[in-house]
C-alpha cells in the first residue's frame, strides 16, 4: 500500500492515501476481528463437538457456578460501557473524562479477569484440570484464550491510560481510542457467546450416567431431539 | 472510488461529522440498560431446575445472545454509523467462522459411534512404564468388543506336535501350537491381541472377498501354508512362514484351525 501521504504537508497517519476511502488502521482492526472470529469459532466448534464425550468427571453440572459467571459477564458489560464512554469524552476533549474511563474499563476488565482467575483455581481445587477429560481440555483452551484476549486489552488500555496522562489523546488522536474500542467490544461479544453456549446452555451437562441430549448440539438447537 | 483525503477529511471536520452520527450519552445508557435487562432474562430463563440443561430454552438463549451480540456490533461498535465495508469485512468472517463451526459440529456429530461410546469400549486406563492396569468395566453397549480388557497372559509354551498328539480345537490351536495369536486380534479371543498381522476379527468375511474365484477356505488354508502367498496391504511379508515352520502343525490341525478361522465372521 503506497504511503504517500508522507510527502503532503498535512498529512498524518490517519489521513493517509486510501483506495476504499476507508481509514487503514480501522479497517485493519476490522479485518483482524474479522479473521478472530474464526480464530474463537474454532475452539467454540471444538467444545461443541466434544460436548457430553467426556469419559470421566468433573463434569460441567458438577463444576460450573452459573450465577457467579453472570455476575462476571455483567461487569465485561459494564466495560464495554465505559469503554464507549472512554471514546465520547476523547472526542469531547474532555482530559479527565478520558482517563477516568480508560482505567474504568481497564478495572473492570481486570475484575472479570479476577474472576476467572478463582474460577480456574476452583475448578482445579475440584479435579478438573486442562488434562482431566475432553471438557476440562476444550474448556480451558477456549476460555484461556478469551482470558488471554481481555489481558492483553488491559495492557492495552493501560498504556492509552498513560498516553492520556501525558496529555497526548484528544479529538486529533480519537481514533487510537476507537480501535482500541473495537477489539475491547470484540472481546465482550465473543464472551456473549461463550456464556450462552458453555455457562447457560452447556453448564448443565450431565456425565455418561444421565442420558443427555447434548451430543448433538445442532439438533438440539432446533429443538427435535428428546431430552 | 477516488479520495481526495486532505480537502474534506480534517480533523475538525472528521469529529464533527463523527459526533453527530454517534448515539449521545443517553442512548448509550439506555443501550447498556438493554444488554442488562437481556443478560438478566437470560439467567432467569435457567434458574428454574427443570429447565436446566433443558433442550426448549438453547433456542431462546441462542436468540437472546445473537440480540445482545447485535446490539453491541451495532451500537458500541458503530457498525450501524460507519461506513458499509466495516460490516462486509467483520460479517464476511463471522459468516464463515459460523459455516465452518457448524460443518465441524455436523460432520463430527454425526460420526457413529460417538467418541465417548467410542472410548467406553476401547479405552484403556494410563499407568506409568506402560504396565497392565488391570481389568476395565465396559458398558452393556460394547457388544462386540469383549467386556474386559485382556490383561496380557504368559505365552503357552509351544511344543511341536507329533503324530499322537490330540489335534485339539481350532481356538486351542491358535492360541497354543499355532502361536497365531502373538502377531494377530480376533476380539473374541482375549489373548489376541497381536497387530503385526492383519486383525482376524472378521477373517471369514474378509476372506470370501479378498481374491477373486478363491473361496474362503482356500484363502485361509494357503495364507496358513504358504502365508506370502498374498499379503494384505500394509503387511510385510516373509515373517509368518518360518513360525509355521516351527509350529509344525499336522494336517488335521490345520483343519481345525481353518475351520476356527470360518467361524470369524
Amino acid at each position: 500500500m503506497a504511503q504517500a501521504s508522507g510527502q503532503l504537508p498535512h498529512a498524518d497517519v490517519d489521513h493517509s492515501y486510501t483506495t476504499t476511502g476507508l481509514n487503514h488502521r480501522k479497517l485493519l482492526m476490522w479485518v483482524f476481528l474479522s479473521s478472530d472470529c474464526l480464530f474463537f469459532g474454532s475452539f467454540i466448534a471444538t467444545y461443541m463437538v466434544y460436548r457430553g464425550q467426556s469419559l470421566v468427571g468433573p463434569y460441567p453440572i458438577d463444576i460450573i457456578d452459573v450465577p457467579i459467571t453472570t455476575i462476571s459477564t455483567f461487569v465485561l458489560l459494564c466495560s464495554s460501557f465505559a469503554m464507549v464512554q472512554a471514546l465520547a469524552a476523547t472526542n469531547r476533549n474532555d482530559q479527565r473524562g478520558i482517563q477516568l474511563w480508560l482505567l474504568a474499563t481497564a478495572f473492570l476488565g481486570a475484575i472479570f479477569i479476577a474472576f476467572q482467575v478463582y474460577e480456574f483455581n476452583a475448578f482445579r481445587a475440584e479435579g478438573l484440570k486442562i488434562d482431566t477429560n475432553l471438557f476440562g481440555s476444550t474448556f480451558f483452551t477456549l476460555t484461556g484464550f478469551h482470558g488471554a484476549h481481555v489481558t492483553l486489552g488491559i495492557v492495552w488500555l493501560v498504556s492509552l491510560f498513560i498516553i492520556a496522562r501525558k496529555g497526548r489523546l484528544g479529538p486529533a488522536t480519537a481514533l487510537d481510542v476507537e480501535i482500541a474500542g473495537l477489539y475491547w467490544h470484540f472481546v465482550d461479544i465473543v464472551w456473549i457467546v461463550i456464556f450462552t453456549l458453555l455457562y447457560l446452555i452447556g453448564g448443565f451437562d450431565h456425565g455418561p450416567e444421565a442420558a443427555h441430549a447434548a451430543a448433538n448440539w445442532l439438533g438440539s438447537v432446533l429443538a427435535v431431539v428428546p431430552i | 472510488m477516488s479520495v481526495q483525503p486532505t480537502e474534506h477529511h480534517t480533523p475538525e471536520h472528521h469529529e464533527e461529522a463523527h459526533q453527530g452520527r454517534h448515539p449521545s450519552f443517553k442512548q448509550y445508557v439506555l443501550i447498556a440498560i438493554i444488554l442488562f435487562a437481556i443478560t438478566m432474562v437470560e439467567f432467569l430463563i435457567i434458574v428454574p431446575k427443570a429447565l436446566q440443561g433443558s433442550a426448549g430454552v438453547v433456542a431462546p438463549l441462542v436468540i437472546l445472545s445473537a440480540v445482545k451480540f447485535g446490539i453491541v456490533i451495532m451500537f458500541y461498535m458503530h457498525l450501524k454509523f460507519d461506513a458499509r465495508m466495516f460490516t462486509i469485512v467483520f460479517l464476511a468472517g463471522l459468516f464463515l467462522a459460523f459455516l465452518v463451526g457448524s460443518a465441524a459440529i455436523g460432520l463430527f456429530g454425526s460420526f457413529q459411534p460417538t467418541p465417548r461410546a467410542y472410548a467406553e469400549c476401547n479405552a484403556q486406563p494410563f499407568t506409568h512404564g506402560g504396565e497392565p492396569a488391570g481389568e476395565v468395566e465396559r458398558p452393556e453397549h460394547c457388544q462386540r468388543g469383549p467386556k474386559v480388557i485382556p490383561t496380557p497372559v504368559p505365552p503357552v509354551a509351544v511344543s511341536p506336535s507329533d503324530g499322537d498328539a490330540p489335534v485339539g480345537s481350532g481356538l486351542e490351536i491358535y492360541t497354543g501350537a499355532g502361536t497365531c495369536y502373538t502377531c494377530h486380534k480376533i476380539e473374541s479371543v482375549p489373548q489376541a491381541v497381536g497387530v503385526i498381522g492383519p486383525d482376524q476379527t472378521h477373517i471369514a468375511t474378509d476372506a470370501a472377498n479378498r481374491i477373486p474365484g478363491m473361496s474362503a477356505e482356500e484363502y485361509i488354508r494357503q495364507s496358513i501354508v504358504e502365508p506370502d502367498a498374498y499379503l494384505v496391504e500394509g503387511y510385510a511379508g516373509g515373517l509368518m512362514a518360518p513360525l509355521v515352520t516351527a509350529a509344525n502343525l499336522s494336517e488335521d490341525q490345520i483343519d481345525a484351525l481353518v475351520e476356527f478361522l470360518l467361524e470369524q465372521e
